[in-house]
């Protein structure tokens, strides 16, 4: 378990570091979208932090460092729930 | 890769869902009738790390970028059904929090990623089945997360080309190579990074790699 936590951290050391130099062009669907000329429209649901920024933080880093942890957190906490639901319902037929 | 809403057609949206579903209750029904849990630290570290990692975009080229996917890596720690779990987890909050993939979309998002990625498990298996190939591995492990990419953005060519929104641009005739173009070269990128982190893991934590020990027929904690 201790391994586990040592991994987390690192993840979040890795994404402090990376997040500087992580690419800001478009991703290849993006592109795609952008070259035949279709617009993204304003989207009915944006979250609550919109490309991985938490909008009351106005520094651009600490932002997305802070939406980053904030999922990364988040992701943990539900994957380790379904990991404790599927041990549970472990063999149950239905 | 994530498709944003306004992208698809509703009907594109509904059969993309009604697939993903059908898969997705597949999938937890293999997962969890041999879910072991000793997994469960596994599954959330792993599956924190891809949420980590699909925030770093690497440019590739022409102002073009990309980012890891990791529905491979995932299913070479987890097997196949809990890493298309997993990934559905991981698209899930990417959709709610972020507005990264839209929520209409998100039955084709969960296609094209999660459930692509996490059945390309079964290729790897397929061609180091044989004892006398598994020098292969790392081969197939490259290749194989390359090829996820690649067949997950041509699910996603098909579906907005299909699209209204698109085919006034020229319909599948255009979506489907030009996703396929820059998805070639992203794939590159995916499998390098799969093929790195599988291969260090073997190195240093080889307890880990629960889908291999799937691979190799050797009794294993994990699942399968």
């Amino acid at each position: 378990m201790k391994g586990y936590f040592k991994a987390l951290i690192l993840i979040l050391l890795c994404l402090a570091v990376l997040i500087p130099f992580a690419s800001e062009f478009p991703d290849g669907l993006e592109k795609v979208a952008e070259t035949l000329g279709v617009k993204e429209n304003e989207p009915s649901w944006t979250g609550l932090m919109p490309d991985y920024k938490l909008p009351i933080i106005g520094t651009p880093y600490i932002s997305t460092l802070a939406a980053g942890v904030f999922g990364v957190f988040l992701v943990f906490c539900i994957t380790f729930m379904l990991g404790m639901i599927l041990d549970k319902s472990k063999g149950k037929k239905t | 890769m994530h498709i944003p809403d306004g992208f698809l057609s509703p009907t594109i949206c509904a059969l993309t869902y009604v697939i993903s579903i059908g898969f997705l209750v597949w999938s937890w029904r293999k997962a969890r009738a041999t879910y072991s849990r000793a997994l469960t630290p596994l599954l959330a570290v792993s599956s924190a790390f891809i949420f980590a990692a699909q925030m770093i975009n690497f440019p590739i080229a022409y102002g073009t970028s990309g980012h890891l996917v990791g529905g491979t890596f995932l299913s070479i720690l987890l097997g196949p059904y809990a890493a298309i779990l997993s990934m559905t987890i991981v698209l899930l909050m990417q959709a709610l929090f972020f507005a990264d993939g839209g929520l209409f979309t998100f039955g084709a998002n969960v296609f094209n990623m999660a459930i692509i990625g996490g059945l390309s498990f079964f290729l790897i298996k397929f061609l180091t089945s044989d004892l006398k190939r598994e020098k292969w591995l790392f081969p197939a492990v490259f290749a194989v997360s390359w090829l996820s990419v690649v067949l997950g953005a041509l699910a996603c060519g098909l579906e907005i080309g299909f699209s209204p929104v698109f085919s006034e641009a020229g319909g599948i005739a255009v979506t489907v190579p030009a996703m396929l173009f820059w998805h070639v070269l992203i794939g590159l990128g995916e499998a390098a990074i799969t093929t790195t982190l599988v291969s260090q893991l073997q190195r240093l934590q080889p307890n880990v790699l629960n889908g291999l020990k799937i691979l190799k027929g050797k009794p294993s904690e994990g699942i399968l």
